[in-house]
């Protein structure tokens, strides 16, 4: 096992830094091949700028990177592609307007310069995708495929490269429980075809369940070598954040105030069809159910996104006319979209101008904004939610995803809202902030507030939420008590889309 | 000192102070009272021209009209006051109300048909130009009316009043967008329209307000243009909406939306007539004058675009790493 001809790749004291900060100092890895090698770290702990220089997008200030035994320098990505090392990054490399066949060879079409043989690559495309049982026709242009079938095409692509190395980043985050055991599957298969796979992930009990050795990297510097890492959560969040952690999910059990939200009998035209359910002050609903299911969908429609063209929404007991999204806010409602790059943060705003956005009014005295108020609003919200004071006066592309996560949240604090819908809240986002999300999800129902939490993280969804409503191709299945469902009962299989389809 | 060099004016104000250096190295005529005189004229209409480029820019459009809406306007002006038997001080108003109705048809076609900005305006481009020569027969309208030329060569207080304009405008201009609500708005969308949307802020109507204002804006240089010529004509402003633009992106305004600044405008719009300026005095043709502009123009976004990369060259060469600037620009926001 530990003859030297195993070890695909290397990376030999690694540092690299940036102006003050050395992001990675003296990090090792090695990657063996037939192996699944978990990489884990708090956001900021160095993980992306170790994949970014093996994937030959950052030149290391010193140190080394191994092919097998021999030094090579990755003068950039494309370097990087042509040894054997395929990355798959949170952001698909993907072109949406191309067929998935000829996104799989991307760049190394077969045929002469003027002449693609198109054919061939079709055919070679589908034998790649029927190795890999994926039941993708490789006619189909990829950005009308669901998100989740761009990532497998994703991995398709990086394994027709006969990639040495597979490094994954946060492959999960877009995908429900199917089709991450799906992917699973892909990866198990991969690595017995004689890969080599680095697996970087914020869910840890996938990490666990998945990989044979993990690395776990902390400010910068590995702190548990492969192989020496007890593969338990628990275990690896401690080394993670360098103390123990009290609870990973501190949930205090509400509910049973009085109804909040009543939402009655609503459809939309792209999707749901009669949802009906009640929140209570005090309470967190979790909505389950796949990616797809229409989870998201009921967010956006009770946030004036999406039209609803039948039933009725009362809040606070009064009927409330959703069209457009100031008027859900002005109804008291809140929304922390699932992404916070295209649906959330202003990158030319500071946190805390990010912070008054939806509450401008507050600050309105007709002719001028009272500059000073909102600073010192949003300075009390910044101090409060722990967030980097930087956050006061810089633009908030300077702060970590969980900083701007909490940006978000405060956002919406700042608001009259009563109810909160939490899509996604703590995607890709460390351990330490989630446990701090969690905290002021418990703070909102002390308050009497009411929450609605989506998460594809089915363990945060069972432990943070009271009553959880599954939902099922637009539909409201069943809503009961957490502790009475289970893992399972969240889990609607692609096999059934794939029918209705 | 660091807060100094991070304003968005500081940039602009030097390009502005380097162009003026260079420009009286090359003729001895640039510093003087007459020149700087015509300089401070010669800036204004740009300037508030510019004004309205600026919002239209940070709100995440562009206005290619403002050039041709002028002429029309100008033809307005001069045909109420000609020949219509408007008041003086109506027809004025009505001018300007001209320009903020065309800002409102700019506007609308923008926010609520959903027409990219770049054909809306285009198409305002060709078309209110268009406009301006049904009037008249197409011919210029001269010797509009004594009284419009002290609207552009009066002094108040020995002060030029285009001058006091620039103040007035500048500072009004600069206190919508920094100071209220509508400003604010405005900056959001064109950084994240999604994001605005979903923070109930009203993208549509906020859009429409930064074109109305650009309309607005046209109107009052409309009214300038047709003061300092006594006339209206339906050639007058060709290609002015590009210098609007050059001084709105050369004082650091992002054509991608939700980053400019009214002062530092008005340093891009002072960079080019002080080049313009520079080349007249040099007797340099209007087709190189194009030219420079042009240059100018790439020169600045480059800048602009590649602060980041060469800071990173400037260090490596001093510290002789060369391999630094091979860095893709993701290493400045890496952990």
């Amino acid at each position: 096992m530990d003859a030297a001809d195993d070890i695909a790749w290397q990376l030999k004291d690694i540092t690299k830094t940036f102006g003050p900060v050395a992001a990675n100092d003296k990090v090792s890895l090695e990657l063996r091949r037939r192996q699944i090698h978990g990489l884990v770290g708090e956001n900021g702990s160095g993980k992306s700028t170790l994949i970014k220089t093996l994937s030959g997008a950052h030149q290391p200030d010193s140190g080394t990177i191994l092919n097998g035994n021999a030094p090579v320098v990755l003068h950039n990505t494309l370097a990087a592609r042509s040894l054997g090392i395929a990355t798959v990054f949170q952001e698909f490399s993907l072109v949406p307007e191309m067929t998935v066949a000829e996104n799989v060879f991307l760049g190394r079409w077969p045929g002469n310069a003027s002449n693609i043989d198109w054919r061939s690559m079709r055919q070679a495309a589908g034998r790649v995708l029927a190795d890999l049982e994926l039941d993708i026709p490789p006619d189909a242009v990829v950005g009308e495929l669901p998100v989740a079938q761009q990532q497998l095409v994703e991995i398709a692509k990086a394994m027709a490269a006969n990639a040495s190395v597979i490094v994954l980043d946060e492959p999960t985050t877009a995908l429900g429980i199917a089709e991450i055991a799906h992917l699973h599957d892909l990866l198990r298969r991969a690595r017995s075809r004689g890969a080599a796979i680095l697996y970087i992930s914020h869910r840890l009990d996938e990490v666990v369940d998945l990989c044979e050795v993990v690395t776990v990297m902390r400010n910068g510097r590995v702190v548990s070598v492969a192989g020496q890492t007890p593969l338990d959560v628990n275990a690896i969040i401690s080394l993670m954040i360098g103390r123990d952690v009290e609870e990973q999910y501190p949930k205090v059990h509400g509910g049973g105030g009085e109804p909040l939200l009543d939402v009655r009998g609503i459809s939309t035209e792209r999707g749901l069809r009669d949802v009906t359910f009640t929140l209570h002050r005090g309470e967190v609903l979790g909505l389950g159910g796949t990616l797809g299911s229409g989870r998201s969908a009921v967010a956006r429609a009770l946030f004036g996104v999406e039209p609803i063209v039948a039933g009725e929404v009362y809040v606070r007991g009064e009927a409330v006319a959703l069209h457009t999204p100031w008027q859900a806010i002005g109804a008291g409602i809140a929304l922390l979209t699932e992404n916070r790059n295209i649906d959330g943060l202003f990158f030319n705003f500071t946190g805390a101008q990010n912070i008054s956005v939806a509450s401008l009014g507050d600050f309105d005295h007709g002719l001028w904004l009272d500059l000073r108020r909102e600073r010192q609003v949003s300075g009390d919200l910044i101090r409060r939610l722990q967030v980097d004071r930087i956050a006061e006066s810089e633009l908030v592309d300077h702060l970590s995803g969980g900083n701007q996560q909490k940006i978000l949240v405060a956002r919406w604090l700042n608001t009259r809202a009563d109810v909160f819908i939490l899509d996604e809240p703590t995607k890709g986002i460390d351990v330490g902030t989630k446990v701090a999300i969690y905290r002021l999800i418990n703070e909102l129902t002390a308050a009497g507030k009411g929450v609605i939490l989506i998460s594809s993280d089915d363990k945060e969804l069972l432990a943070m939420s009271d009553r959880v409503a599954i939902v099922r191709r637009g539909r409201i299945v069943r809503i009961a008590e957490a502790r009475d469902v289970s893992k399972a009962d969240l889990l609607t299989g692609p096999e059934e889309r794939r029918q209705s389809a | 000192m660091r807060r100094l060099f991070s304003l968005p004016v500081t940039g602009p104000a030097i390009a502005t102070l380097i162009v003026a250096l260079i420009v009286s190295l090359t003729t001895d005529r640039f510093l003087t009272h007459g020149n700087l005189n015509n300089l401070a004229l010669q800036v204004s209409i740009v300037a508030l021209i510019a004004i309205g480029s600026t919002a239209v820019i940070i709100v995440g459009g562009i206005d290619l009209s403002p050039g041709s809406a002028i002429a029309l306007m100008t033809m307005l002006l001069a045909m109420m006051l000609k020949f219509w038997g408007v008041g003086f001080w109506p027809a004025i108003v009505l001018t300007l109300l001209a320009g903020a109705v065309i800002g409102l048809i700019n506007g609308a076609i923008t926010a609520y048909l959903r027409i990219p900005a770049f054909i809306t305006t285009l198409a305002g481009l060709s078309a209110y130009r268009g406009l301006a020569f049904t009037f008249n027969n197409g011919s210029p309208v001269f010797e509009a009316s004594n009284r419009l030329e002290p609207l552009f060569y009066g002094k108040l207080l020995g002060v030029p009043l285009p001058l006091i304009y620039i103040v007035v405008f500048f500072a009004a201009a600069h206190w919508l967008m920094r100071h209220t609500r509508i400003g604010r708005s405005i900056y959001a969308v064109g950084g994240n329209a999604n994001a605005a949307r979903l923070s109930g802020i009203k993208v549509r109507r906020v859009q429409l307000y930064a074109f109305i204002l650009a309309g607005l804006m046209a109107g009052v240089a409309a009214v300038l243009m047709a003061a300092r010529l006594n006339s209206g004509s339906p050639n007058y402003g060709v290609g002015l909406e590009l210098t609007a633009i050059a001084a709105a992106v050369i004082g650091g305004a992002s054509l991608a939306g939700g980053r400019g600044d009214m002062i530092a405008t008005l340093f891009g719009a002072l960079t080019v007539t002080i080049v313009q300026n520079g080349l007249n005095l040099n007797a340099v043709q209007t087709s190189t004058q194009n030219i420079v502009l042009g240059a100018i123009i790439v020169i600045a976004v480059g800048i602009d675009m590649w602060r980041g990369e060469l800071g990173r060259v400037l260090v490596s060469v001093a510290s002789s790493m060369p391999r630094v600037a091979r860095e893709d620009r993701e290493g400045r926001k890496a952990q």
